[in-house]
């Protein structure tokens, strides 16, 4: 988790096998935890006696794949676009978008994440493919600013040393220019998941469903026992899968980078 | 004055400087000079108790430092630094002003300060008051460094490698500025470098340090001529006699009585009275032009051939020039001596190889022992009257 | 040619001819009947497809010509756009005061998209004379449509009307909480983050703690609080909570970025004060802080624009923000409402960003400025 995240920026070595194991143990007993329906069950009622059916009627883990699986799809698409655009705007057949696409980058991301559902919503509707299209649309802009930096980030003293060697455009990308800026691209896919979590939770007021429905119903129906059921289970998702993204972006990222 | 008194500075188990006692006498600069490690940066540190010694005294003007509050202290001593360490924030003038304005001086009068300073680096105040330090080069950077040192007028001056971050052109420029405004304000210094070169053309006195002992405290000419170690000997270099050179100034061996016209005709006429083989040619300010070579013209070469014409700022050097320099100028460009001129190019002598080899065997005899040179040395030829032949 | 002008254009065209430009629904919530430009807005409906073909015509001008014509159609693109969506507001409204509503629709906002590329383009290829005559001749166009056209007919505006009362409380509350929250994030961020660089225990605890605060979703964030707050007897929904929420959320950056600037001093900037006899105070007040202001002020930007997100996010705890309306557009299936909040949002969103940035513009030495083409 965040803690692990920050272990992985003190120097290497053992640090990182101990990262991966420690966030799989977390990992596997936060699946473990959640996929026990009856146990959810009696700590909420435990926790929350006064309130009246203080459990959330989907269970748990149907919530958090839901929630996984919206997060996994916009990302997906995220990374297939924003990628490549950051790219195609580094290399000399996209220069002249350069500056149209991180002038659209840097005003998007003045957009509140809540607002973007909202423009999606009077074309798109109540439905999973407004919530989808919304969060590949804001996610989309970490990866693409975080891309072009590291891409423009390379030394050009280390490209011309390439081109020296004879090697192709291509093969310059792949084996130079994209391992050097991996730390910083795979930070930016980090900060757009974790974004798509956040957004994810409030998407499910436009019909996304995922843990942000059980937080809604607990705030509108005045149950603190569904609020509490989906904020810790949320917060617990996040903070995972944040951690597991540092985890696989220190074991992605060449050694050499070690800072 | 600056006394240490077994100033000892030790790290848990390593000891950093060993026992160091030396004084420097007002309007002294002392190099503190020796490989990485030897203590010589910790040792200036200590003088302004950026590092407070283990043990032993510090003594400035008779007063123990350690009774002083340290930034109190510190106001009241100049420090430079080899990264300058200018406030990226604050303008030139700004960044002059940072001690008077801790002193709580009036602004007017740190604005007047900030002005006088710059003249006195060489750097026009109207063109520079108001810029960024990162609008400078790197040579006006150490230039306003040593500026913002001197802003409080502060009696001692410490110097850590100040010239060390520039090319060596600009160092020698700034070695050479640096001289003179010692010459005018007679600050006491210490200053730390590793260049040998450095510390024998600008110390009066030179501690040399080895692992944090102090291996001789002398005169850059005892240093050069009676090393007290084998240490010392390796570390100031086999070349003791051309290093010595750069301890003489050039207006303090050149010939004055040069002969000098100002056009061709003149020169033709001069000429036949004339030992000297040269003739030099100003213009009607006095500004070097060229020379007339005698030889050629006997041979009956055409009086426009045998004259050369020349820029003063490339063949000829300033009277506060090194004979070292002026030998480097003369081998450089293939002469066997060197007109020296002031700012304006106006001729005030000439340096031939010969003046440079009766220096390098005299030894001592033409030092110019700083102590000895009046405040107006700047007025060169009796001044090279009083040394010359 | 210019491809990126050309690209814009060519987005435009596509959204103009081959999605919906209107959509008319008798009243807010029913589903509604679409129209193209041409069939809503008549005339001005085919200006607007012949002026993004004039964009396209003005990608491929001669290199010459090819900055003021691509800049000039791409404000004849927006202004004609502003007459076509007035003009299908004015033609398919039908009079008296109804419940219909006439709405933009989807290709109409792909072509606004696409000419906001072609004006992007043409600003970037011309001068800043043009710039200032390209936004005077956008205004005038937009008062235009305004009342000489049916600008005031569009859904936005009817819903605007229909909430004006509560619409500016809203956005004035919005503006306060997130000012608010910025604000008491900064009082305890900054010297958190000074205290950061002088104590590792310090470091060590508050900058992984704000991490996982902002790693949380604001809405858990808030179900998290609710428990504790319930505890100290303070209220679970409304301001409170949501001020809260928001400082949290804000701390990181403020403190992360004054850590870091404070930390990034050049240590020879730090002897050479020191040397000179500067004491700590003088030397974070008059050094440490002014060397980090670039970077502090930077956190305060993205604490700020963050927060007018979070603010809206907190509307559904009945914190009235611009957030009420936005929730209450969603759960009423009413777009317009949904926009309502949404776009005053972003507004407030920019203001706030740009506000920051000529705050630093102003206050930050000229010696120092990291963003390029500010000296």
């Amino acid at each position: 988790m965040a803690t692990i995240a920050l272990l992985l920026e003190l120097p290497r070595s053992g640090r990182r096998r101990f990262a991966t194991a420690g966030i799989a143990v977390v990992a596997a007993t936060f699946f473990a935890l959640i996929g026990n329906e009856a146990l959810v069950d009696r700590m909420l009622v435990a926790a929350f006696g006064t309130v009246p059916d203080p459990v959330f009627a989907t269970p748990l883990l149907a919530l958090t794949l839901q929630h996984l699986a919206i997060v996994a799809i916009s990302s997906a698409l995220t990374i297939a676009v924003g990628l490549p655009l950051g790219i195609w705007v580094t290399r000399e057949s996209g220069r002249d978008f350069h500056d149209v696409v991180s002038a659209a980058v840097d005003f998007g991301q003045v957009f509140p994440p809540i607002a973007v559902l909202a423009l999606m919503f009077p074309i798109f509707g109540l439905s999973p493919a407004s919530a989808v299209l919304a969060l590949f649309l804001y996610g989309l802009l970490p990866v693409v600013s975080s891309t072009v930096a590291g891409l423009e980030a390379v030394s050009p003293a280390v490209i011309d040393a390439a081109r020296g060697m004879g090697l192709g455009r291509f093969r310059i990308l792949l084996t130079v220019e994209l391992p050097l800026a991996s730390a910083v691209i795979l930070a930016g896919i980090r900060t757009s998941v974790i974004i798509n979590v956040g957004t994810a939770t409030v998407a499910a007021v436009i019909g996304a469903g995922g843990l942000g429905l059980s937080i809604f119903t607990g705030i509108s129906t005045d149950n603190s026992g569904n609020l509490v059921e989906g904020a810790l289970a949320v917060s617990a998702l996040a903070l995972v899968l944040d951690g597991g993204l540092a985890v696989l972006a220190s074991w992605l990222a060449p050694e050499g980078l070690e800072s | 004055m600056i006394t240490l008194e077994h100033i000892t500075k030790r790290y848990g188990d390593h000891v950093a400087v060993d026992d160091l006692s030396f004084e420097v006498a007002d309007g002294d600069v002392a190099v503190l000079i020796g490989p990485s490690g030897c203590g010589k940066t910790t040792t200036l540190r200590m003088i302004n108790r950026l590092i407070e010694p283990t043990s032993g005294r510090i003594l400035i003007d008779g007063t123990d430092a350690t009774t002083l509050k340290p930034e109190e202290l510190r106001r009241h001593i100049g420090y430079a630094i080899q990264s300058v360490g200018l406030f990226p924030h604050l303008t030139v003038a700004e960044n002059i002003a940072t001690v008077p304005k801790l002193l709580g001086w009036k602004p007017a009068r740190i604005r007047a300060r900030a002005t006088e300073l710059l003249d006195l680096v060489g750097l026009d105040p109207s063109q520079y008051a108001e810029k960024y330090p990162r609008q400078l080069s790197g040579g006006e950077a150490q230039r306003i460094g040593v500026a913002r040192a001197l802003a409080a007028d502060p009696p001692v001056l410490l110097m850590d490698e100040p010239f060390g971050a520039v090319d060596p052109l600009n160092r020698d420029r700034l070695q050479v500025e640096f001289a003179k405004i010692q010459r005018e304000l007679k600050k006491t210094v210490v200053f730390v470098t590793h260049d040998v070169d450095e510390a024998i053309r600008l110390a009066d006195k030179i501690a040399l340090m080895r692992l944090g002992h102090l291996e001789q405290y002398d005169s850059p000419e005892a240093v050069l001529d009676h090393p007290a170690s084998k240490f010392v000997h390796d570390f100031v270099g086999a070349d003791a006699a051309l290093k010595r050179l750069a301890r003489v100034r050039a207006d303090t061996v050149m010939r004055t009585d040069v002969p000098v016209a100002q056009d061709g005709a003149a020169a033709v006429a001069i000429a036949a009275g004339q030992t000297a083989r040269f003739i030099y040619l100003t213009d009607t300010n006095g500004a070097l032009e060229g020379w007339l070579d005698r030889s050629v013209l006997e041979r009956g070469t055409p009086l426009v051939d045998a004259a050369t014409r020349i820029d003063w700022r490339e063949a000829a050097i300033g009277p506060d020039a090194s004979l070292k320099e002026a030998l480097s100028r003369m081998l450089a460009l293939g002469y066997r001596s060197v007109p020296v001129v002031d700012d304006a190019g106006r001729l005030l002598g000439d340096v031939s190889l010969a003046d440079v080899e009766r220096t390098m065997e005299a030894g001592d005899a033409h030092v110019a022992e700083p102590g000895e040179e009046a405040p107006g040395s700047t007025d060169v030829p009796a001044a090279a009257d009083a040394v010359g032949e | 040619m210019d491809r990126v002008a050309f690209a814009g254009a060519a987005i435009a065209l596509a959204g103009v001819t081959l999605l919906p430009f209107a959509e008319f629904r008798a009243n807010r919530i029913v589903s509604g009947e679409t129209f193209r430009a041409w069939s809503s807005a008549g005339l001005l409906g085919w200006l607007l497809v012949a002026l993004t073909v004039a964009c396209l015509g003005a990608a491929v001008l001669p290199l010459r010509y090819r900055g003021p014509g691509v800049l000039a159609a791409g404000v004849a693109g927006f202004s004609a756009w502003v007459f076509a969506v007035g003009g299908s507001a004015a033609r398919l409204m039908p009079g008296g005061d109804s419940a219909a509503r006439v709405s933009i629709a989807g290709g109409a906002w792909l072509a606004l998209v696409g000419i906001a590329i072609v004006w992007f383009q043409g600003h970037h290829l011309t001068s800043s004379r043009a710039h200032v005559a390209a936004v005077a001749v956008a205004v005038a166009a937009v008062l235009a449509a305004w009342y000489l056209d049916g600008l005031p007919k569009v859904s936005l505006v009817y819903e605007y009307r229909v909430q004006s009362d509560t619409f500016w409380t809203l956005v004035s509350n919005h503006i306060e909480l997130s000012l608010g929250g910025v604000a008491i994030a900064a009082a305890l961020g900054v010297p958190l983050g000074i205290a950061s660089t002088r104590a590792a225990a310090v470091r060590a605890t508050v900058i992984p703690a704000a991490g996982i605060v902002q790693t949380v979703p604001s809405l858990a964030l808030y179900g998290l609080l609710v428990i504790p707050l319930g505890m100290l007897g303070l209220p679970t929904l409304g301001a409170v909570p949501a001020l809260i929420a928001l400082t949290l959320y804000a701390l990181l950056p403020i403190v992360r970025n004054t850590y870091l600037g404070v930390s990034g001093v050049d240590p020879a900037i730090i002897d050479a004060g020191r040397g000179m006899g500067m004491g700590r105070g003088e030397m974070l007040w008059r050094v440490e802080i002014p060397l980090a202001l670039p970077l502090v002020l930077e956190g305060l930007r993205a604490s700020l624009v963050m927060t007018v997100g979070i603010a809206a996010v907190m509307g559904i705890i009945g914190a009235q923000t611009l957030g009420v309306l936005v929730f209450q557009g969603f759960g009423s299936i009413a777009p317009d409402l949904v926009l309502l909040g949404a776009v005053p949002m972003v507004v407030i969103a920019i203001i706030a960003d740009q506000g920051i940035r000529a705050l630093e513009r102003t206050i930050v030495s000229p010696g120092i400025r990291i963003r390029a083409g500010q000296d």
